[in-house]
């Protein structure tokens, strides 16, 4: 083995890259280990988890690669609220915490735990290695967690201040079973915190591994110099945005408790590379779950900037100090406790569209036309003949992408902060006493354009046994996702009850606890994505290709462009 | 007779040829001919044959590594294929698993399916979860479907249904009404291509291996008329991404499984190697132009994986278990905006090369720095015939040196630290991350680039001895010579033990193993030479991925004995222990898949591992040269011909020992000694 390195002065921007990777390595592999051994369906099929090296001052240093961008800075400010309950004196070696509070302690809704281990390198405290999944339940008053109906946190789960689940080494028996007395499925669930707890155990081993060939002084020397040199590299990347004022307003449709046509606004202040994100004007935080706390709006901002300016940033804290949000308090993107939060992600997805909006102007070449602009959630649960616990099966349902600057949006495709797998149908139907009748793309859902935006998903689902319960979430089924530069908007999603007898009966764009027949199916459609672009500027090719790819009826668009070919191309 | 191995690759066609009788064997090479692989096949055996005064009736069979299918998909210039699904699943190969490739890229999309809409259709039939059928396909929407797949002018047909792998009835009816009307038009069923759950997989899986049909086939069609009209009688095996043969006809149908097969066979052969040196744990290092591959062997065998991506499609099939990093002789080192030093994945590949080939290549790349720091020799690559310009290497690292603000030699020397490092973490992942100690391992370096860099990532990784094959330029050709042929018969079942027994598990696994016998029967394999391994893959109800666990070994008939519940579950916690570094000792199992894999072995070379202790002695260096093995220490380092050295010649480092495909670099401490069958060891001492 080479000698160990203890001299911070050495480190130069060959041994800098070198550790830089084997950190983002060990954060890697232990996503790996967590998402294959897990249980949860969100953590095992949608890789809705993640793993962050932070270090002595709760600073991120390296986030896995893979982690869904939602959880991009997830767990900022956890070692705050350690520090809350403890003093530094009293974490240990072989400890690990456990906290799963969006309003204290760094995690956006209740599902998501974070199981947080300190290591310490020659002696000294030196960092967290910090393990976060989204679990399948997490108590309240709904199965999974996440219903429609929720209005406050109480009702979501059980909220766990930051605390110790493992005290040197020894788990805390009480903590656990108290955690698990007050969540569904326990045996489950408890596997899924097993897996954290060993995926935490790796990170931690991997840190003393590369211990063995940097001293502390090292790695805190590297750990500045990576988080200055992102800082530096993004404010590089902003110096592309013009100064100047931009502005955005669009609108959600409901929280499913009469609050409709919720109003957003957006200014953005870029004044010498220094952009002021500024959310003032946003309405009140609302009763329904779909508000998002300061931090989880914060971080939509850093995920549209690094997707906008430099999609292979590393992750870490030099991402988050280089721009400012401003947003009242009790807002709807700066809610305040017990506000419920469990849909937060309709929210940030509509943050990350207005940033894109406000933006498209200065930069022209990477905004793309509004996504799909939602995660549309579609539970169903209820017993099961074959499992005496019931069943709960959550799944997100896919729209279209937006255009882009120089080509179509991508059809059935998950947008910004989520992008979760689908479940196979064969897993569904194996495993649920359910039958999915189609999964297909939703024709006319594209909006048009010179680019058009992509079609949206529409999966039919038929309970084989009664009860079932649906439960739906879903935004933009109202307020179109819209276009850039003069392309047309994406359908709208929906969801709605299709009887046996041929009836149809339109659903809400939040539903909770429906009862479903046997003799009825769901009907869920995504929306699709907005053009970028006039739609007469549309090539030839492209409008051939999108009638026989059956993206457009010929009916659609004889009535939405009637010269849409032109007396030219009819001689062709 | 002799077995000959033949690896077509993009510039040569490689030969190794074995007597089965005496061991004997015969190294050869000829130009590729890209425009029609054949001939350089059938005239380099020609000329080999001729050369070694071997008649073409001593040829008992011709061991074949092909880049069709490989290149056939890189270029996109498959079949015009079409795609029948189950009625409302025709967008599926579109949709996918609805993610997006890069989490934060805007731009990038997954791959255009293969098959677009308007030859995507869909039947009206569907089968149920249990197997049973829920709505069976008339005749006449069969006929229908049949005729409007032929209408659509297809070279190829897929056809993928929900649930194929418990009924295959409908594919199948399918699949005969095409036969009836055109029966000449290769057709891949997933049910049997592919017969196990996750429905996308799956389905891609079906339609690359359509896509790939008609080009596979009409290749190998000409290749075996050119055999048989000069070399009749020999068989020909194809290989496998799994690292075994399958004849001309199963190549034929599944085309799909030589995707991959490329660096399988180099695998195959550095076992080979292992064997002759007596080393059962190696850990294999290729490295080449673009990119080096990285494979672990137990025991002298590889594992192998199941879920890969080829060109950006996802697949379900075994492959050896390789793992690819992006650090080749062409990589190119270049500032990050954060003014950090990266190395790759952009390639100058061989056109136009590094910067010191002189062919217009303009970045500094791992090969430029190799010959800053003198590791390599300016008298050039390939015994000369390729000088190297070392005032281009100085010039683009000039440039680097001015963007960076260090020395240029500093900056070569950190290039190789970073490239180490790349592969030293490709390493660590399918040997740490899984449980593995590299330091139980032999590193086996070997690719033109592999040597000059193999004694630094064993020191990194804590291995204490490198070892370089004799010929490191034909490992493929010769994995191909002692390849076996094999079959892998697999089925979803998904039986919970403790409350099904284990009873289903074997009447699954005797379903395969009659597969199996049939197949054994097919290839004419005698009885002494059958091998059939079954494995089960099994998780705990509600996880996600499964575990391997080898149970039984059905060779020689049904195991006397059959593993228990109690039996299966210890060794299955055993095994996510050592993955995953935990086990739910009271959590249920379930078994997802059973799996048989056979094996018929076609020939026995024993490689005696030969007597390395040679008479000692010292080679005699060719020259002197500087050369820096660490930042600003250049030291005067004797230069060997490797050729030139005799079994047992023991070389003190500092060394540089060149061959016609390979430089090897031996550090101060190291010691090297070439062994009594001509590879060399290297033992890392201490810094």
């Amino acid at each position: 083995m080479k000698e160990r390195v203890t001299n911070p002065d050495s480190l130069d921007p060959i041994s800098i890259a070198i550790l830089q990777n084997a950190l983002r390595s060990i954060a890697d592999e232990a996503y790996l280990a967590l998402m294959k051994s897990a249980y949860s369906t969100n953590i095992k099929e949608r890789h809705d988890h993640s793993i962050i090296v932070m270090d002595a001052k709760g600073r991120i240093v390296a986030q896995a690669e893979r982690a869904l961008p939602g959880h991009v800075g997830a767990a900022l400010g956890v070692l705050e609220a350690i520090y809350e309950r403890y003093d530094e004196s009293e974490i240990l070696p072989g400890d690990i915490f456990i906290t799963n509070d969006p309003y204290k302690g760094g995690t956006t809704h209740l599902p998501d735990v974070n199981i947080v281990k300190p290591y310490f390198v020659d002696g000294r405290f030196l960092g967290l290695i910090c393990t976060l999944a989204h679990h399948a339940d997490i108590g309240g008053a709904a199965p999974g967690s996440m219903s429609s109906h929720l209005t406050n946190l109480y009702q979501e789960g059980i909220r766990i201040p930051a605390m110790k689940l493992m005290r040197e080494g020894e788990l805390d028996k009480d903590v656990f079973d108290l955690i698990l007395a007050n969540i569904r499925i326990p045996i489950e669930r408890r596997g899924d915190y097993f897996a954290q707890i060993a995926a935490c155990n790796l990170g931690e081993r991997r840190m003393q591994e590369l211990a063995q060939s940097y001293s502390a002084g090292v790695l805190e020397a590297a750990y500045e110099e990576i988080i200055s040199r992102t800082a530096v590299r993004i404010e590089a990347a902003l110096r592309r945005i013009p100064d100047g004022v931009y502005r955005f307003e669009d609108v959600m449709d409901d929280d499913g408790f009469g609050a409709v046509n919720i109003p957003l606004k957006l200014e953005v202040r870029v004044k010498n590379g220094y952009p002021t994100f500024d959310f003032t004007g946003c309405a009140p935080q609302v009763t329904g779950n779909i508000n998002c706390t300061f931090n989880a709006t914060k971080r939509v901002v850093a995920y549209v900037l690094k997707a906008l300016l430099d999609p292979d940033i590393p992750t870490n804290q030099g991402m988050f100090d280089c721009f400012d949000v401003i947003a009242e308090d009790s807002t709807i993107v700066n809610s305040t406790f017990p506000a419920a939060v469990a849909n937060r992600s309709q929210t940030s997805q509509r943050v990350a569209d207005m940033v894109i909006g406000a933006l498209a102007p200065a930069l022209p070449d990477r905004a793309t036309g509004c996504s799909h602009g939602t995660t549309v959630l579609a539970g169903f649960s209820g017993p099961y003949s074959k499992n005496p616990d019931g069943y709960v099966y959550f799944e997100v349902v896919a729209g279209g992408g937006g255009a882009r600057a120089t080509k179509d949006g991508k059809h059935g495709v998950m947008v910004h902060v989520t992008n979760t797998s689908n479940l196979p149908v064969e897993v569904i139907e194996m495993e649920y006493p359910l039958f999915v009748e189609s999964y297909a793309l939703v024709e006319n859902s594209g909006g048009l354009g010179k680019f058009c935006g992509g079609r949206g998903i529409r999966r039919i689902v038929r309970p084989l046994e009664e009860p079932c319960y649906f439960e739906g979430n879903g935004e933009r089924f109202k307020n179109q996702p819209w276009g850039v530069f003069g392309g047309g908007p994406g359908k709208s999603g929906r969801f709605y009850l299709r009887h046996d007898d041929g009836r149809t009966e339109e659903l809400p764009g939040k539903v909770a606890g429906l009862a479903i027949g046997k003799n009825q199916s769901i009907v869920i459609e995504a929306p699709g994505g907005g053009g970028y672009g006039p739609f007469s500027e549309r090539s030839h090719d492209g409008l051939e290709r999108d009638v026989r790819a059956g993206n457009y009826t010929e009916t659609y668009l004889e009535i939405a462009v009637p010269d849409r070919f032109g007396p030219a191309s009819r001689e062709e | 007779m002799f077995v000959v191995g033949c690896d077509v690759g993009g510039t040569f066609t490689d030969f190794c040829a074995i007597d089965m009788d005496t061991g004997a064997e015969i190294v050869f090479k000829v130009p590729s001919t890209p425009d029609d692989p054949a001939r350089a096949i059938v005239d380099g055996l020609d000329r080999m044959l001729a050369s070694h005064g071997v008649s073409a009736d001593q040829v008992a069979r011709l061991e074949h590594g092909t880049t069709v299918a490989t290149n056939t998909l890189i270029q996109r210039k498959g079949a015009t294929v079409v795609l029948i699904t189950t009625e409302g699943f025709a967008d599926l190969l579109e949709i996918g698993r609805q993610i997006r490739p890069h989490n934060y890229d805007l731009q990038q999309d997954a791959p255009t399916p293969l098959v677009p809409a308007e030859l995507r259709f869909e039947l009206a039939e569907r089968v149920l979860a249990t197997g049973e059928p829920h709505k069976v396909p008339t005749a006449e929407d069969i006929d229908r479907i049949v005729a409007r797949c032929l209408d659509a002018g297809a070279d190829a047909c897929a056809v993928c249904f929900l649930f194929s792998f418990l009924n295959p009835r409908h594919e199948e009816a399918v699949g005969e009404a095409l036969a009836r009307r055109r029966p000449d038009l290769p057709v891949s069923l997933s049910s049997e291509v592919l017969p196990e759950f996750r429905e996308f997989e799956r389905l891609t899986t079906t339609v690359l291996n359509a896509y790939l049909q008609p080009a596979l086939g009409s290749y190998l069609s000409h290749l075996k008329q050119q055999m048989d009209a000069r070399y009749p009688g020999v068989v020909i095996g194809i290989n496998q991404s799994s690292g075994g043969l399958m004849s001309v006809e199963r190549a034929r149908n599944y085309p799909i499984r030589t995707a991959l097969s490329g660096p399988a066979a180099g695998v195959a052969g550095a076992i080979q190697v292992a064997k002759t040196s007596g080393e059962p744990n190696v850990i294999t290092l290729d490295m080449g132009g673009t990119s080096a591959d990285v494979c672990l062997i137990r025991e002298f065998a590889f594992d192998v994986g199941l879920d890969h991506n080829v060109s950006g499609f996802p697949i379900r099939l075994p492959v050896v278990g390789i793992n690819t990093v992006g650090a080749g002789g062409g990589s190119i080192a270049w500032m990050e905006a954060d003014g950090l030093l990266k190395v790759g994945p952009i390639s100058a590949g061989s056109v136009p090369g590094p910067a010191c080939y002189g062919s217009g290549g303009t970045e500094p790349t791992v090969t430029d720095a190799n010959l800053l720091l003198g590791r390599l020799s300016e008298g050039g690559l390939l015994a000369g015939e390729m000088p190297l310009d070392r005032a281009a290497s100085e010039a683009v690292f000039e440039r680097l040196s001015r963007q960076i603000g260090m020395q240029s030699f500093d900056i070569a020397q950190g290039v190789l630290e970073i490239v180490v490092s790349n592969m030293v973490q490709a390493i660590r992942s399918i040997s740490t991350e899984r449980g593995h100690d590299p330091r139980e391992c032999v590193l086996m370096a070997f690719g033109g680039a592999g040597p000059l860099h193999g004694v630094e990532v064993a020191r990194a990784l804590g291995i204490d001895r490198v070892l370089v094959p004799a010929a490191p330029g034909i490992l493929c050709a010769k994995g191909l010579v002692v390849a076996d042929l094999t079959e892998e018969f697999s089925r979803t079942v998904r039986v919970r033990p403790e409350t099904d027994g284990m009873d289903a598990v074997w009447r699954y696994l005797g379903e395969l193993v009659e597969a199996g016998s049939a197949w054994f029967a097919t290839e004419e394999i005698p009885e002494n030479e059958r091998v059939a391994r079954a494995v089960l893959e099994v998780r705990y109800i509600g996880q996600n991925y499964e575990v391997p666990i080898e149970v039984a070994d059905y060779s020689k008939g049904p195991p006397e004995k059959h593993l228990s519940v109690d039996e299966l579950r210890e060794l299955f916690m055993r095994e996510h222990d050592r993955r995953y570094g935990f086990f739910n000792a009271e959590d249920p199992v379930e078994v997802v898949n059973v799996r048989l894999r056979v094996r018929g072995r076609l020939k026995r070379i024993d490689a005696a591992p030969s007597a390395p202790q040679a008479e000692e002695g010292a080679g005699e260096p060719i020259t002197h040269r500087d050369v820096q093995f660490k930042r600003g220490a250049w030291v005067k380092t004797p230069i060997y011909d490797r050729a030139s050295l005799a079994a047992g010649t023991r070389i003190a480092g500092p060394a540089v020992l060149q061959q016609m495909d390979t430089t090897i670099v031996v550090y101060p401490g190291d010691k090297a000694s070439v062994q009594g069958n001509g590879n060399l060891l290297i033992e890392i001492g201490a810094i």
